[in-house]
C-alpha cells in the first residue's frame, strides 16, 4: 500500500521535496548576506514555498482518488477488494501518512522556521500534534462522505477550527487554559474511528446509489425544472449558463460563507467583550477599534486572495475536470475560441460583482455591530457624515470588482493550455509577486536610503514596466491574429477597454490625490493603474485555447 | 475502387497527405480519404491503427503536420463554426458532463445548432427511453452513448462521425444505435463516417471501407469489392508439408497436416495457379467477411 502511494505521487513527491529545499535554501541565504530588502522578500519566499510543498503533501498522503466517471473523491477502491480488513487500511494509511506529516515538518521547523522565528520545544510539539490532527480528519472525510459540497463545507469547517484550536495558547483572555490538550486529544481520537466508519460503509456499499440528501435535491431539482425549459436566446448565453454553473458561483459563495464566519466572530467576540466590561462598552473605545480594523481587513482581502487561487479552476471548463484536456463535449461545438473565452471573462466579472456586493453587505453588518464606532472614527475624516461617506465608497467598490476580475482573469491564458504545470507555474508566480509586495512596501517604509532610492526610479521603472506590457500585448495580439484565434475588432474592444478603464482608474486615483493633498503620487498610481489591467493575457487566452483545441 | 479524387465537388471529406507523429512514433503516414456526400464509410483497423488520430483531424482537434484536411471545403482548424456546424460526432469516450440533467444537456446542445429539430430530438429521446430529469452521471454506459448519439443527430447533420460508438456496449443498444444510422442514411440520406473493430456492423452499414494499419490505408474501396478481391480458400497437400506453406498473395496461412486455409488477395484464376505452384490444389472458397480480412490483414502487417 505504501509503494502504491508512492508510486501513485511520485513526480508530485519530487516537487514537493523541491519546493521544501528551495524554502530551506532561501532562508539560509537570508541569513548569509542578503540585503534586507532581499532578505523581507526571501522571508515571505520561504514560508510561501513551504505552504506549497507541504500543502500538496497533505493532499497526496490524504490518499483519495477521483473516479473519473462519477468525478466522486473516495478511497482508492481497488483496494478496497484486496483481502485486508478495513481496519488495516485505516490505519495503515493514517499511521503511515501522519509520521510522513510530522516528520516532515519537524525537520522544516528545525531547519527554516527556528531561523525565522524563534519557539519552544513546546511550540513544536503542539504544532505539530495540531497538525496530525488536521491531516487525519482530512483522511476522514475524504473517506467519509459521498456528498463532495459537504465534505468540502467540512473540511473548511475542521480546517478553521483546527486554527482556532492551534491558537489557543496564544489567547490572551486564557479562557481555554488547560483545556487545548483534551480537546486535540478528543480532535485526534474521533478521527480514526470516524475514518474507519466512513470506510467500512463504503465497503459495504453504502455508497452506492443516491442518498437521501441527493434524492432530496434531485426532487427539488425536477420541481422546479418546469421553470427551466425556455431554450438559450445563443450558444453564448449556454455557454456562459454553463460556466456560471461550474465556476460563477465560487468566488461569491466562498466568499459569503467568509463574510458570514467573519460577521458571525466578531458579533461573538463583541457580545463576550460587552458582557466582560459590564455592558459599558462604548463605541470610542480604542481597544475595540483595534479589534475591528482586522475583521474588516480580512473581510476585504479575502476575496482578492482567493480570486488568485481560483484562476486555473475559473479557466478549466469544468471545475472537477482532471486533465487539462478541453472535454469532448465542449470541442466538438460549433463556437469559436474567442467565443469561449468571451464567456469565461463575462462570467468572471459577474462573479466579481457578487461577490463585492455580499461583501459590502457584511462590511455593513459589521459597521452596525460596531455600533457606529468606526463611522464615528471615519467621521472625523470626512465631516459630511456616513451617507456621503459611504457613497464615496462605491468607486472604491468598482476599483474592488475591477481588481478581483483581473486576478481571475489575469492567469486565464495560462489556465487554458493544455499543460497544467504553465497554469500552475502562474498562480505560484502570482502569489510570489503578490506576498513580496508587501516586504517591499515595509522595507520602504523603514529603510530611509531604500525608499528614496525607490522613489527616485520609481516613475522609470513603472513606465519601462508599461512599455514592456504594451509590448508583450503587440506581440501577443500579432500571434492571435496570425493562429486565427482572435478578430481584429475583438483587440480593438479588448485595447478600448482597457484605455477606458485606465483612465477610470488614472482619473479617480488623480481626484482621491488631489483630495489628500498628494498630487505628487498621481502619475504613479495612473501608471500602477495602467499596468494592474490585464491587456496581453486577453490575447493570450484565445490563442492558448486554440493550442488546446486544436493541438 | 478508389474514392473521387480531391478536385470532386462533392467531396464531404477530402484528406490529403495527412502526416502526424508523436515524438517518434507515427500515428500517421501520407493517408488520403475522400468521401462524397451521401455515403457510409467504415473505418476499421486494429487498435493503434490511426484511426481516432484520423477522425481527431477531422473535427480540427488536431492540426495536421503534413497534409491537408477539408470538410465540406473548409479547414476545421482554421475555421471550427463551419465546420463543427455541421457535423455531428459520437465518441467512444462517454466525455460528458456527468453533472448535467439529461433535459440540461439537450437545451445546452440546441443552443449551438439553429438546426435543432426539437421534434426529432423529443422522438429519439422516447425511443431511446432517457429520463430527461435524469442526472447524465447516473446514466449506464449505453444510456450515455444513446443521449451522445441524440444530441450528435437531432440537429440533422450533414456527415455523422461515429468514433467506435459501439465499444463496451450490449447488444441491444449496439442494434439501437445501428437502426438509427441506417435510418439516417436510408431516409435522409446523409454522410457517414463509422469507426469500429466490430466488422459485422461496419459491413452491415458501410458501402465504403477504408482499413489503415500503423497510420497507412492499406484497403480503400466498396465494401463489396474489397470483400470480393479476397478469397478464403482451403488448400490441400498431398502430403503434408513440414512448415507453413508460403504461398505468394496470402495474406494469412493457417492449419496443419494436409489441409491450410488462407486467406488470399487476387482473383480465383490467381489463387488456382499459385495454389499449384506450391504443390497443393483449391478444395473449397468463399467470399471472406471484413472480419477475416481485418484479422489477416493486421496478422501478416501487410
Amino acid at each position: 500500500m505504501l509503494w502504491e502511494i508512492w508510486g501513485r505521487h511520485k513526480v508530485k513527491f519530487f516537487w514537493d521535496g523541491a519546493a521544501l529545499a528551495a524554502s530551506c535554501f532561501f532562508v539560509f541565504w537570508k541569513n548569509h548576506g542578503a540585503s534586507q530588502a532581499v532578505g523581507e522578500m526571501l522571508g515571505c519566499a520561504t514560508f510561501f514555498f513551504f505552504l506549497g510543498g507541504y500543502g500538496q503533501l497533505l493532499v497526496c498522503l490524504c490518499n483519495f482518488e477521483v473516479d473519473d466517471r462519477t468525478m466522486q473523491f473516495s478511497f482508492p477502491r481497488r483496494l478496497l477488494l484486496k483481502p485486508v480488513s478495513t481496519a488495516w487500511l485505516v490505519l495503515v494509511a493514517m499511521f503511515s501518512g501522519g509520521t510522513v506529516i510530522v516528520t516532515i515538518f519537524v525537520l522544516w521547523a528545525e531547519l527554516v522556521w527556528r531561523h525565522v522565528a524563534g519557539f519552544s520545544a513546546s511550540d513544536l510539539l503542539w504544532t505539530s500534534a495540531v497538525l496530525l490532527s488536521f491531516f487525519w480528519w482530512m483522511q476522514a472525510l475524504a473517506w467519509s462522505l459521498p456528498l463532495p459540497k459537504a465534505r468540502m463545507l467540512l473540511l473548511v469547517l475542521m480546517g478553521m477550527l483546527h486554527y482556532f484550536v492551534w491558537r489557543m495558547p496564544q489567547m490572551r483572555a486564557n479562557a481555554f487554559s488547560g483545556w487545548q490538550w483534551p480537546i486535540l486529544f478528543a480532535l485526534l481520537g474521533s478521527a480514526v474511528p470516524a475514518a474507519w466508519i466512513g470506510l467500512k460503509r463504503m465497503r459495504q456499499g453504502s455508497w452506492e446509489g443516491s442518498s437521501r440528501i441527493s434524492e432530496l435535491w434531485s426532487s427539488v431539482r425536477i420541481a422546479s425544472a418546469r421553470d427551466r425549459q425556455k431554450k438559450f436566446r445563443s450558444a453564448f448565453a449556454a455557454q456562459f449558463w454553463l460556466e456560471w454553473l461550474r465556476q460563477g458561483w465560487m468566488l461569491p459563495g466562498i466568499s459569503a460563507a467568509m463574510a458570514l464566519l467573519i460577521v458571525a466572530v466578531f458579533g461573538a467576540v463583541t457580545w463576550v467583550l460587552r458582557k466582560v466590561s459590564g455592558n459599558s462598552w462604548s463605541g470610542g473605545d480604542p481597544e475595540t477599534l483595534g479589534l475591528t480594523y482586522p475583521f474588516i481587513l480580512a473581510l476585504l482581502i479575502l476575496p482578492l486572495q482567493i480570486s488568485v487561487l481560483l484562476t486555473p479552476v475559473l479557466a478549466k471548463f469544468d471545475r472537477v475536470q482532471l486533465s487539462s484536456e478541453l472535454p469532448v463535449y465542449i470541442a466538438i461545438r460549433p463556437m469559436t475560441n474567442g467565443g469561449f473565452v468571451l464567456a469565461k471573462l463575462v462570467m468572471a466579472l459577474a462573479t466579481s460583482v457578487l461577490t463585492w456586493l455580499v461583501v459590502a453587505a457584511a462590511f455593513v453588518c459589521l459597521i452596525l455591530m460596531d455600533q457606529d464606532a468606526l463611522l464615528s472614527k471615519a467621521g472625523l475624516v470626512t465631516p459630511l457624515g456616513p451617507l456621503p461617506l459611504m457613497t464615496g465608497c462605491v468607486p472604491v467598490l468598482l476599483l474592488l470588482i475591477v481588481w478581483t476580475w483581473k486576478n481571475l482573469v489575469d492567469g486565464i491564458g495560462a489556465g487554458l493550455n493544455r499543460y497544467a504545470w504553465i497554469g500552475l507555474a502562474s498562480v505560484y508566480w502570482r502569489m510570489i509577486f503578490l506576498v513580496g509586495l508587501f516586504p517591499l512596501v515595509e522595507t520602504a517604509r523603514t529603510n530611509v536610503i531604500f525608499r528614496e532610492t525607490l522613489l527616485h526610479w520609481l516613475t522609470t521603472i513603472l513606465i519601462a514596466c508599461l512599455a514592456a506590457k504594451i509590448a508583450v500585448a503587440i506581440a501577443a495580439f500579432g500571434w492571435s491574429l496570425r493562429r486565427n484565434a482572435i478578430t481584429a475588432r475583438a483587440i480593438g474592444w479588448i485595447a478600448g477597454g482597457w484605455l477606458v478603464c485606465g483612465l477610470f482608474v488614472a482619473g479617480y486615483a488623480g481626484h482621491v490625490c488631489s483630495a489628500i493633498h498628494q498630487p505628487g503620487l498621481r502619475l504613479w498610481v495612473a501608471l500602477g493603474g495602467f499596468l494592474i489591467l490585464p491587456l496581453a493575457d486577453l490575447a493570450i487566452a484565445p490563442l492558448a485555447l486554440a493550442w488546446n483545441r486544436h493541438r | 475502387m478508389k474514392f473521387p479524387s480531391p478536385s470532386s465537388a462533392e467531396a464531404v471529406i477530402a484528406v490529403s497527405g495527412l502526416s502526424r507523429h508523436f515524438g517518434t512514433k507515427t500515428a500517421l503516414n501520407d493517408v488520403s480519404v475522400f468521401v462524397t456526400r451521401g455515403s457510409v464509410l467504415g473505418l476499421v483497423g486494429e487498435n493503434g491503427a490511426g484511426k481516432t488520430t484520423l477522425i481527431k483531424h477531422l473535427l480540427g482537434s488536431l492540426k495536421a503536420q503534413a497534409g491537408s484536411v477539408r470538410l465540406f471545403g473548409l479547414d476545421p482548424v482554421r475555421d471550427p463554426v463551419g465546420v463543427l456546424g455541421r457535423v455531428g460526432y459520437l465518441s467512444e469516450r462517454r466525455d460528458l458532463p456527468g453533472w448535467m440533467r439529461v433535459d440540461e444537456f439537450m437545451r445546452y446542445t440546441q443552443a449551438f445548432y439553429p438546426a435543432w429539430d426539437e421534434a426529432y430530438a423529443g422522438q429519439l429521446l422516447k425511443q431511446f427511453q432517457l429520463d430527461p430529469a435524469q442526472k447524465i452521471k447516473s446514466l449506464s454506459q449505453g444510456q450515455q452513448a444513446k443521449i451522445g448519439l441524440l444530441t450528435a443527430l437531432a440537429y440533422r447533420p450533414e456527415l455523422l462521425i461515429l468514433d467506435e460508438p459501439s465499444s463496451g456496449l450490449d447488444p441491444v443498444v449496439r442494434r439501437d444505435i445501428l437502426e438509427a444510422i441506417i435510418r439516417i442514411v436510408a431516409e435522409e440520406g446523409r454522410t457517414v463516417l463509422f469507426s469500429s473493430h466490430l466488422l459485422d456492423e461496419v459491413e452491415r452499414v458501410a458501402d465504403h471501407v477504408i482499413m489503415l494499419q500503423q497510420g497507412r490505408v492499406v484497403l480503400n474501396g466498396r465494401t463489396d469489392e474489397v470483400r470480393g478481391e479476397h478469397i478464403s480458400a482451403v488448400l490441400a497437400f498431398a502430403e503434408p508439408p513440414a512448415k507453413t506453406p508460403v504461398l505468394a498473395g496470402a495474406h494469412a496461412v493457417a492449419g496443419y497436416g494436409s489441409e491450410w486455409r488462407v486467406l488470399f488477395g487476387g482473383s480465383h484464376l490467381e489463387l488456382e495457379t499459385a495454389a499449384v505452384s506450391i504443390g497443393a490444389r483449391v478444395v473449397e472458397e468463399r467470399t471472406p467477411t471484413l472480419d477475416e480480412i481485418l484479422v489477416a490483414r493486421a496478422g501478416g502487417k501487410s
